[in-house]
């Protein structure tokens, strides 16, 4: 049934259309909200951290979803982002604002130092070396690196972001900021997604020895993937640092890392509207009031419902048609498969069918 | 998304799809008011008391009906679970007798826990959520680096906060009114710590071993400090890692130091394998440590290695000329069967007295009042870990420190409290 | 002397490591699926243990040993019938899905797991309490040995051969091979793959079980993390040695075990840092792992 309801997004009339109903939504939320609870503070600071993890997602998604290489890491690079932010603000005193690109930059420049030896690395080798790469930045941010991380404590103090003298920091301040980045990731995302560069990496995860045999140039796509997914977790850093202004090594711990990853995964793979959902049941659901009043149970409930949700849509909650034909096909190579896809299955041959003539 | 032909968008399946895409805005909206709605319940639904509906709860000035809401925030699941359970436990067992007597001001009392998750980005959500439901005044959180998002929150808000356990030094500061603590910090303990390795115990050469916590960093380092004034020298100074077992590594390098004592900042937990591990490999050195090792488990874990450890802390209860201390703790064992989790249990319970005590003084709920009562007329306050008074800053003025020796499985008093 | 010190310290966490390696080495061996929830399950049979001996030190005050055998017993078999829930319940459905889904679905029982422990055991750490003299110990030229690191090593070491003989020479074993290799024509062979990978779900997880009793029998005490910090360091030694390959992870527990302890001989704050330096260092120049084999990978 969703698979149907997905399918009816598949023109791109339709797509525009819904994405100017999603975004006329994003807009309306918080008058929306004002207008039905007495004070909708805690929604606008839910919505800000819906759109923050939205933005990893989206930027995770650019790594697993387009070229397909496995980073469990992903918290490295919104560290590295956040904490240039940090240092840059209270040490310089630049301001907020100004260091995004920098913290963009700098994440992407880690993640080219990094990247570069390890892109041969296959499946689940490149995804314990980004979890080890992740968990030396946040040791190394612990023990107070170059005296410049703070150590345990972090970094404290940094300015609120400014604006033509206009400073953010009320919940609702940070809702629309957000969702202003929001609105450029989806649209690099998009761009890059349509672009060579995006077809590129598609080919890449599709079959990494044909697209090579084909002339791609494999390492220097994956390095371009890494390097510009870095840069969009880099910058949801920096926003994070402004509005936190205070940020620690806890924050960046496997467990974001953990976090981001079931997100792209449980949205479907290389789906931007999928990244949302995903990023609703792993972020906004568990802090909803009736997950909430289950109290010590809470993650319990949580853990299950990860479960159930994978067991129910293993192909994820909105997935993308390029990625459910990469997963049609390891069930034919899977051999008959015991129920799994009822779904969304049938469907994909004749979509790809379609999808032949239009590229 | 190109996989789709471009001819397939004619202007009439663009329309056909558009009346359905009416029917998707439907659909979403309905979703949006619900979980609105949902909001407007959740007061009422967590807080589990009586009919009246929540949907009330944000409005007034941090009352709800008749009641009196106070919040606590603190981490409730993740990697400090313990800890926060600890603030809950105190505070609910307080809440509970308060209100049998009657509440205050006439009024009952309710409590309303935000989990933080151990984790500082989760702090200002929950934070937020205790702003929405009126909150009158806040207890937490536990760690200073969750502690300090929450405070900004509070502190724009102008609510009244009181943290229960974080001692870094740069909270106060900022020059927030509306913050208070009632730890103490940890500089205080340093200097007691290092007078006792240097002077009672004799240590020259002295190894300091912390966790890379917040409080346990801040402690090993005002200790080393202090050391070096005191005359001592700091020969080995490292963290080990809370999140295992096995230290014997870290042990083999610091008998390298050949130090006469070792003072280990961390918790309980960490304690008891620190001092079994290090007896069995032979070291012999007095080990002693601060106050988040002043606890049973130290003994259950270490058994009879424990003998002869050494704890700086606040003295207990049954030391203190309180008796609302060993009151709190007689109280504590017989609802819960077990020993309050840290001190910081302790501090949380006091946390909540002292916002009690302010509203009981000023007969208003309002912040403002609470905050002003409670830096320049709240002095000497009997709380369970001694007297509280703030300084200006909001610092806990006065610090007692005294030490305990593990003696035949207990901890028996090894040097006078210092008042 | 120091060095040798380390060499014992980072040889008995190694062996332990190795041990919960071995679940994850199994079960991507036939399945090429990374159970996150392995650490959790080594968890629960560490707190298991630990309720099992309160109660078995309580009824017997005689022979700790028997009760040690009767806990183990116990221990292997109820975490082995969790190992055989979560197969059924959480991966099964999922066995033709991809590689990514079944990865999400252990997390998924991971946090389960973690939270029940929470709930049922407390988030206090734990004594783990026992009658067993376990203290004695040797020391050979300076070198500190505890009976109970000997017993850890030992214990390691004739599981993991005792599994890799059964794994080596036996039909069982054979067909876990074959099933390692290609699920269908092991199929079509006659092997009924799915018992197979029941049996893999079963041992695994057993092990880890035993593991996690050890954890607590060595150090008294127990957390409800610990299924995250072993389980991490675990998969890691897995991937070292080359994960689906048996010697490998017992001889990338040992090499990360040793890593760990040396590099705590130089700096405590840094040691983990420093074990995935090594990690990362290995894999760049052995990208399959040190005994892994240099295969092309299937997707």
């Amino acid at each position: 049934m969703v698979g149907r309801f997905t399918e009816r997004f598949s023109t791109p009339g339709a797509r525009r259309a819904g994405t100017a109903l999603a975004l006329a939504l994003a807009l309306a939320f918080p008058p929306l909200t004002a207008a039905l609870v007495p004070d909708n503070r805690y929604y606008l600071e839910l919505g800000f951290h819906f759109w923050q993890y939205a933005i990893l997602g989206l930027s995770l998604n650019v790594i697993l979803g387009g070229a397909g290489l496995y980073n469990l890491g992903h918290a490295a690079f919104y560290a590295v982002g956040a904490y240039t932010t940090g240092i840059l603000n209270t040490k310089l005193g630049i301001p907020t604002l100004w260091l995004l690109p920098v913290a963009a930059l700098t994440a992407a420049l880690f993640a080219a130092v990094i990247s570069r030896p390890i892109l041969h690395l296959r499946g689940d080798y490149l995804l314990i070396v980004t979890v080890g790469f992740a968990e030396i930045v946040r040791i190394a941010l612990r023990n107070n690196v170059f005296g410049l991380t703070g150590g345990p404590n972090g970094i404290l103090g940094i300015d609120r972001p400014e604006l033509f003298g206009m400073r953010f920091n009320t919940p609702l301040h940070f809702y629309y900021l957000s969702l202003f980045f929001v609105v450029l990731t989806v649209f690099i995302a998009v761009r890059l997604e349509r672009s060579r560069v995006g077809r590129a990496w598609n080919f890449i995860r599709e079959d990494e020895l044909a697209a090579e045999s084909m002339g791609i140039d494999t390492t220097r796509y994956k390095f371009l993937a890494f390097v510009t997914g870095a840069a969009l977790a880099g910058m949801a850093g920096n926003v994070y640092a402004g509005k936190m202004t205070v940020i620690a090594p806890e924050s960046f711990s496997f467990w974001e890392s953990v976090v981001i990853f079931a997100i792209v995964i449980l949205g479907g793979t290389g789906s931007i509207p999928g990244i949302f959902l995903g990023t609703f049941g792993m972020v906004v659901l568990p802090q909803l009031p009736f997950l909430r009043g289950l109290q010590d149970a809470r993650m319990l409930v949580f853990g299950a419902a990860m479960v159930l949700m994978m067991i129910f849509r293993p192909q994820g909650l909105w997935p993308s048609r390029r990625w459910s034909l990469a997963v049609g096909r390891g069930l034919e190579e899977g051999g008959p498969a015991e129920g799994g896809p009822a779904q969304g299955g049938p469907a994909a041959p004749t979509r790809a069918a379609a999808g032949g003539g239009g590229q | 998304m190109g996989f789709v032909g471009m001819t397939e968008m004619s202007l009439r399946s663009h329309t056909r799809r558009f009346r359905r895409m009416g029917g998707l805005a439907l659909v979403l909206a309905a979703a949006l008011l619900l979980l609105a709605a949902c909001g407007g319940g959740g007061g009422g639904q967590t807080g589990g008391s009586g009919g009246s509906d929540g949907g009330q709860t944000g409005g007034g000035a941090g009352t709800s009906g008749d009641e009196i809401v106070i919040g606590v925030i603190g981490p409730l699941t993740g990697d400090y679970a313990a800890e926060g359970q600890g603030f809950k436990k105190a505070i609910d067992l307080l809440v509970e007798e308060l209100n049998a007597q009657g509440g205050v001001l006439g009024r009952q009392v309710r409590v309303e826990y935000a989990d933080t998750g151990s984790k500082p980005d989760q702090a200002t959500l929950a934070a937020q959520e205790l702003v929405s439901k009126g909150v009158v005044a806040v207890v937490g959180a536990y760690a200073s680096s969750e502690t300090e998002p929450a405070m900004e929150i509070f502190h724009e808000e102008g609510i009244l906060q009181i943290s229960p356990a974080s001692t870094a030094t740069h909270l106060t500061e900022k020059g927030y009114e509306n913050f208070f603590r009632v730890a103490f910090l940890d500089s205080a303990q340093g200097m007691f710590a290092a007078r006792m390795l240097v002077q009672n115990l004799g240590a020259q050469r002295v190894a300091i071993i912390h966790d890379n916590s917040t409080y346990a960093y801040g402690l090993a380092e005002w200790t080393r400090q202090f050391v070096e004034q005191e005359g001592g020298e700091v020969v080995f100074f490292d963290a080990l890692n809370p999140q295992e077992t096995d230290y014997t590594a870290l042990l083999t390098a610091m008998q390298q130091a050949n130090p006469d004592a070792l003072y280990f900042t961390g918790y309980f937990s960490q304690a008891g394998l620190l001092i079994r591990q290090a007896r069995d490999l032979g070291i012999d050195i007095p080990i002693t440590g601060g106050n988040a090792t002043n606890n049973d488990e130290v003994i259950n874990t270490a058994g009879e290695h424990a003998e002869g450890f050494i704890t700086t802390t606040e003295p207990l209860p049954p030391d203190l000329p309180y008796d609302k201390a060993r009151d709190f703790v007689a109280r504590y064992r017989e609802k819960y069967n077990e020993d309050p989790v840290s001190i910081w249990t302790a501090m949380a319970g006091d946390a909540f007295d002292v916002i009690i005590e302010a509203i009981r003084q000023t007969g208003s709920t309002d912040s403002a009042d609470l905050i002003a009562y409670l830096r320049d007329e709240l002095e000497g306050y009997p709380g369970i870990t001694g007297p509280i008074t703030f300084d200006n800053k909001g610092d806990r003025e006065g610090t007692i420190y005294a030490a305990y020796r593990i003696e035949n499985g207990e901890f028996v008093l090894y040097i006078e409290p210092q008042f | 002397m120091d060095i040798f010190q380390q060499v014992v310290n980072g040889l008995t966490v190694g062996s332990i490591y190795a041990l919960v390696a071995l679940g994850y080495t199994m079960v991507y061996g036939v399945l090429k699926m990374i159970n996150f929830a392995h650490g959790d399950l080594f968890a629960l049979g560490a707190y298991l243990a630990l309720t099992l001996f309160g109660v078995t030190t309580a009824a017997s005050s005689g022979s700790g040993w028997l009760a040690l055998l009767v806990v183990a017993l116990a221990v292997a078999l109820a975490v082995g019938a969790a190992g055989l829930a979560a197969e059924r319940i959480a991966y099964r459905p999922l066995r033709h899905a991809g590689r990514l889904p079944p990865l999400v679905s252990a997390l998924g029982v991971s946090v389960f797991l973690q939270n029940g422990i929470m709930l049922v055991w407390g988030a206090r750490p734990r004594a783990f309490q026992h009658n067993l003299s376990l203290e004695a110990g040797l020391t050979l030229f300076g070198v500190r040995i505890s009976a109970m690191q000997i017993i850890i090593l030992v214990f390691a070491l004739l599981l993991m051969v005792a599994l890799y003989l059964f794994v080596q020479r036996t039909k069982v074993g054979a067909a876990m091979r074959a099933i390692a290799v290609d699920h269908e024509t092991a199929r079509l062979m006659g092997i009924d793959v799915t018992r197979i990978i029941q049996l893999v779900f079963f041992i695994g997880p057993a092990l880890g079980g035993l593991a996690g009793m050890m954890v607590g029998l060595y150090y008294h005490q127990l957390n409800f993390t610990i299924g995250w910090s072993y389980g991490l360091k675990a998969f890691t030694a897995a991937i070292l040695g080359g994960i689906g390959n048996i010697p490998g992870a017992m001889v990338g527990g040992l090499v990360l075990g040793l890593a760990e302890a040396l590099a705590a001989g130089v700096s405590g704050q840094w040691k983990d840092a420093i074990a995935f330096v090594v990690l990362i260092l290995i894999l760049v120049v052995r990208p399959t792992g040190l005994l892994g084999e240099r295969v092309a990978e299937k997707i």
